[in-house]
């Protein structure tokens, strides 16, 4: 009877967290009609795909997605190509190790600022550049988003494997650099991995630096397109609800890829996963 | 990366430099030019011209825009981590369907915030949103319900989004949290004849505090910088109903191009979040 209960009590709370999330793939569903008919329709509707033709053929959702994967690929493997050899740095070095706690605290503290106190002199940086509305200016600001992240994460990483391992690769002949990329990489692979999803998740969410940084069609990005659609007078529920649809397929995939390391990335490394 | 140097002698003026000082090199740049020149930049903007500062004490948006996140911050956090250690309890007590019940459980947190937003919009609109639809089918009159439109209940409902979208942050970090607990000291309690709201208060709580402090610590952070959500569902309106610090540093460096006094209230904000982590550090640590 207790266990009944339980279980009831976890199905109800299961249940609230994904009915807004159906409601929203129903919407994206639905003929116009169907939309707000009352009362509402949660099944048997007939189902139409016309609001993702619309929004990705129409509505340059389609360029706002382009934009949104180069994005995400691009600032990834900048944070990654700066990070891991930094993160490697602190975890093998000496003079590093005395400063760990220093650069772990102050890349920690990088993280921990909100963004809207750097927003403003980025986006004066940027004007300045004339990187406004491109593509590369967001990225670049990206990449300084997720490098603390990789540095953190990574250096967790690379401390569990013991450095025996690729002194006995240097003894043969390896330089440092060939053997961290040759022997010691491919031990961490999975880490390496969950660090790059968290750097793509992080990177394909955010809302707010993309928003200032990109207002023009050609660079916007899928949150911000999908924002500037809502703002609207008129708004055409169907196409945003598609974006949106198409919007979350991506991180839900990814996350449950990357589930094991989800505690360990949210928490910087703090709590053990 | 940068193999060259490492496996050649130093040459002799890089001598004094230590031997990974190569390696970190690219990161230190990256810093500097994206946070702490960026940082110093804001100083100038902020305290170039003092005024901004004497400005604040004055301005009645910024103070109800103070209010009100420190109203949000403290609601939601406390119903998001009483929830979130409540269902990491329950599902932590399930012996089958565990896996099903976390995973579905993390959705929310996982969608992109504009996402989720949008996905409340379409809930809460007073006049075709599935709310109040479903609420009239239960024979509820719901014409004064205007959940976000309406004036009293715009940050409520921007509080109650917040919490079905970050309880899983506080549900996941505490269930981790209690599955690292050894599980010998809570049989022994168990022999000494505990009952489960002893165990749970003696043994298990003081065991999860440092995770709760590591949890709370984080989620208070982005509470304070609440932005997206709030862009989405109301833009800070009714009104000011639903205005936040964020919101409002926004619009005055972005729509009204007063970049000098953004920075100051973005060091306002920066002084208030790190003020709130010290002040919740210390309150976990003396219980």
């Amino acid at each position: 009877m207790k266990t009944a209960l339980r279980y009831i009590a976890a199905s109800i709370a299961l249940l609230a967290a994904l009915a807004p999330v159906y409601w929203l793939i129903t919407i994206s569903l639905k003929r116009e009609v169907d939309q707000f008919a009352y009362p509402p329709q949660w099944i048997g509707f007939a189902a139409t795909l016309e609001h993702y033709r619309d929004a990705f053929s129409n509505a340059s959702f389609g360029t706002y997605f382009g934009n949104s994967v180069l994005l995400a690929a691009l600032s990834t493997l900048a944070a990654l190509a700066a990070g891991v050899p930094a993160a490697y740095g602190l975890s093998r070095f000496e003079w590093a190790r005395s400063w760990d706690l220093k650069i772990g605290d102050w890349i920690l503290s990088t993280r921990m600022l909100p963004p809207i106190v750097t927003i403003v002199p980025l986006f004066l940086m940027l004007r300045q550049a004339h990187l406004l509305n491109s593509l590369i200016g967001l990225a670049i600001v990206y990449t300084g988003f997720n490098l603390p992240f990789v540095v953190w994460m990574m250096r967790g990483f690379f401390d569990e494997v013991p450095r025996e391992v690729e002194e006995a690769a240097m003894l043969d002949g390896e330089t440092r650099g060939g053997a961290l990329l040759r022997i010691v990489l491919p031990l961490v692979k999975p880490g390496l991995a969950a660090t790059a999803v968290f750097c793509l998740v992080v990177a394909w969410n955010e809302f707010l630096f993309a928003l200032i940084l990109t207002q023009t069609d050609s660079a916007m990005t899928l949150p911000v397109g999908i924002a500037s659609r809502v703002t609207q007078y008129e708004i055409k529920w169907g196409a945003m609800s598609a974006a949106g649809v198409v919007a979350m397929l991506p991180v839900l995939v990814f996350a449950s890829a990357a589930q094991k390391y989800l505690v360990r990335g949210l928490s910087l490394g703090a709590v053990k996963g | 990366m940068n193999t060259r140097v490492t496996s050649e002698k130093p040459r002799h003026s890089w001598r004094r430099l230590p031997q990974g000082f190569w390696w970190t090199l690219p990161s230190i740049v990256v810093l500097i030019a994206l946070s702490i020149y960026p940082m110093i930049y804001s100083v100038r903007l902020a305290f170039g011209d003092l005024g901004n500062f004497t400005r604040l004490i004055s301005d009645r948006t910024f103070g109800i825009a103070t209010v009100q996140t420190i109203v949000l911050t403290a609601v939601a956090l406390a119903a998001e981590f009483v929830l979130g250690l409540a269902l990491a309890l329950l599902v932590d007590s399930l012996s089958r369907a565990k896996s099903i019940f976390r995973a579905g459980l993390l959705v929310p947190m996982l969608l992109p915030p504009v996402v989720a937003a949008v996905a409340w919009r379409l809930i809460y609109n007073p006049q075709f949103g599935v709310l109040n639809g479903t609420l009239r089918q239960l024979g509820v009159n719901t014409s004064a319900l205007t959940w976000t439109n309406g004036h009293n209940s715009a940050l409520l409902s921007v509080i109650v989004v917040d919490i079905w979208e970050w309880t899983p942050f506080l549900f996941l970090l505490l269930s981790a949290g209690l599955q690292a607990i050894p599980p010998d000291p809570i049989e022994a309690a168990r022999i000494d004849g505990a009952g489960p709201w002893r165990l749970f208060r003696d043994v298990t709580l003081p065991l999860l505090k440092p995770t709760i402090l590591l949890a709370l610590l984080l989620r208070a952070m982005d509470l304070v910088r609440i932005f997206d959500q709030i862009f989405i569902l109301t833009q800070g309106g009714p009104g000011t109903a639903t205005e936040t610090v964020s919101l409002y540093i926004y619009r005055t460096a972005f729509r009204f191009s007063n970049f000098g006094y953004a920075a100051a209230m973005s060091f306002v904000l920066l002084a208030a979040t790190m003020l709130f982590s010290r002040g919740l550090m210390r309150v976990m640590r003396a219980r």
